[in-house]
């Protein structure tokens, strides 16, 4: 796997490229490729060459951060002030959002260089990006295939050399398993390690902001750079991380890996076998293996929807058609617009999940469904811990299998549901992990492999996937287009 | 347990929306099997017998609230910026006689 973004900072510094230059080149690369691959739905290329001079002028200064100059793009719930920013949802048509979210303020601040947004599904509920209101993003590695999602359009960019990286959101899975589906790097970071001020929210107490790169050190560069307390998201978390990318060494040696083999149940045979293999990798390397027991994922599954549908159906109420975004025609009074303006502008897969949370937070049903999977959660953070007290990381595969092809989606809800078991576990208990290409199937579709931690355990992770990415080239090989670096 | 036409119909108006009877009724019976599969959580492994008031500080771990002073605001202008045609308030139809 490549190191980017390291390449990029140095011939930018170096002068042998100008940030103006170099954005020019992905602009290119987005008209061409943007028609197959669909992972850009709003593109920002004036604005782009805007931040561009402002850090070729960064850099002249020569004070420039590793990030300085490098075009990137942001998922399409991620504000920038006064790009449309859009869920790709019809209820947010139009919507330009009045502020900057603060990992985008972090990263401006450092001189980035702002693409566009990313496709996704709607609302970031889904596991294909195929609810997406603009059409789903092609996977790069087979465009018969989906990308995954929901941050599928931002791992197609990545994937594609449509943007040095991308930040997506992880509710249930939604950077790790489009990261894995597509054949690159996926940081899901500890719940609070990153702000989420100017995420547009789906599930609160699930959502966090991460980078999708090339490689484990990009994860590491740019977490290193959106990390941080900030007074705007009161659940954010004041951590002493110190510089995490600079304490990568790649040394494995003693580390302990957990392998549960709950997370291996009902998994792809060649999915099974490439993280096996892997872990065969470490403990060849110096690794230990320690057998651990998590019967309490089963549970996970159905926890997580509950508790995600409620916190949706509350955070989708203020979509009302007054304030911002889409607005029914035609009604007869005020409530004949609210009705209206929801119906027409939210999607199927949306209004289904907001019925749901209605359904499990109504009275008489809220004690059976939201209290008992609140109390459920309270067991999988412990059932964590103590699996923690006896090893580093856990690893295990990040789907049940490589991307399916385009039209996955058409499946029954428990059945689509069903395809995050092995990442929704660490959503729930507020953890990190990283999703890092592994292998590939009969058909060249990419396999990734998850590595979870504790709580601020970030370092951990990157450096164990770090010692990976070092001995393991080119486990997907290049894509052919995108921009030639 | 399936959900009967009329609490469909009820969590419609609690969520502001409107389906089709064709759209409900075949939402409805999806709605079966997605309650079918929460109720699974009536089965856990683990029985979840702590206080519900210590999930949120277990996974969500807030800070100290901070001290409740005033901040600077965005302006009206930039606020009413996705109002088409404002004069200075969200607009709505009149809905009070």
């Amino acid at each position: 796997m490549k190191e980017l973004l390291t390449t990029l900072s140095t011939k930018l510094k170096n002068r042998e490229i100008s940030s103006v230059e170099l954005t020019n080149e992905y602009i290119k690369a987005i008209e061409a490729e943007n028609e197959k691959i669909n992972a850009y739905v709003h593109t920002t290329f004036d604005y782009a060459i805007e931040c561009a001079k402002r850090a070729d002028d960064m850099l002249k200064a020569g004070d420039a951060s590793p990030l300085c100059g490098i075009p990137m793009a942001l998922k399409d719930n991620i504000c920038s002030d006064g790009h449309l920013t859009t869920c790709c949802s019809k209820i947010l048509d139009g919507f330009r959002p009045y502020y900057d979210s603060t990992v985008w303020t972090k990263l401006k601040r450092e001189g980035a260089v702002l693409l566009g947004k990313n496709n996704m599904d709607e609302f970031a509920m889904g596991s294909t990006s195929e609810s997406s209101c603009y059409g789903a993003p092609k996977n790069p590695r087979n465009t018969a295939h989906v990308t995954g999602g929901s941050s599928g359009g931002g791992a197609a960019a990545v994937a594609a050399n449509m943007a040095a990286y991308t930040l997506g959101s992880d509710t249930g899975g939604s950077i790790r398993q489009p990261a894995s589906y597509c054949g690159v790097v996926g940081l899901k970071p500890t719940y609070g390690a990153v702000s989420r001020y100017g995420l547009i929210a789906y599930g609160s107490s699930l959502d966090q902001i991460g980078p999708i790169t090339n490689s484990v050190r990009d994860a590491s560069l740019v977490f290193d750079a959106i990390k941080g307390v900030d007074i705007n998201d009161q659940t954010s978390v004041d951590h002493e991380y110190g510089n995490i990318t600079s304490q990568l060494t790649g040394d494995i040696k003693g580390l302990k890996i957990g392998v549960a083999e709950e997370y291996f149940e009902g998994i792809d045979k060649e999915t099974k076998e490439s993280v096996e293999r892997a872990l065969a990798f470490y403990e060849a390397n110096g690794a230990e293996l320690v057998s651990v027991k998590l019967p309490i994922l089963k549970d996970s599954l159905p926890v997580y929807y509950i508790i995600a549908c409620a916190e949706a159906s509350s955070n989708l109420g203020r979509y009302d058609g007054i304030r911002y975004g889409y607005r029914a025609g035609d009604y007869t009074d005020i409530d004949d617009m609210i009705y209206k303006t929801r119906s027409e502008g939210f999607g199927k897969e949306v209004q289904h999940r907001i019925i749901l949370g209605t359904y499990v937070l109504s009275s008489g049903y809220y004690d059976a469904y939201y209290k008992k999977a609140c109390l459920l959660r309270n067991d999988i953070i412990r059932k964590f811990d103590e699996v923690f007290d006896v090893c580093d990381v856990l690893i295990a595969p990040n789907a049940p299998t490589t991307a399916p092809t385009l039209g996955y989606s058409s499946k029954s809800a428990v059945e689509m549901y069903m395809s995050d078991i092995c990442t929704v576990p660490v959503n729930i208990a507020g953890l990190p992990g990283i999703s890092i290409p592994c292998g590939k199937d009969k058909d060249g579709m990419p396999i990734g492999m998850q590595i979870l931690g504790r709580k601020f355990a970030e370092k951990t992770i990157l450096n164990t996937a770090y010692f990976y990415e070092l001995n393991n080239k080119n486990v997907i090989g290049e894509y052919e287009g995108g921009v030639n670096l | 347990m399936a959900l009967s036409k009329e609490d469909f119909n009820k969590l419609a108006v609690l969520s502001r929306l409107r389906f089709s009877d064709e759209e409900a009724e075949k939402f409805r019976n999806e709605m079966d099997d997605i309650i079918a599969f929460a109720d699974t959580i009536n089965n856990a492994v683990s029985g979840g017998t702590d206080d519900i008031k210590n999930t949120s500080i277990d996974a969500v771990g807030f800070r100290e609230l901070r001290e409740d002073e005033v901040r600077e605001s965005l302006p009206n202008e930039k606020i009413l910026s996705n109002v088409e045609g404002h004069k200075g308030f969200f607009n709505v139809r009149r809905c009070v006689g």
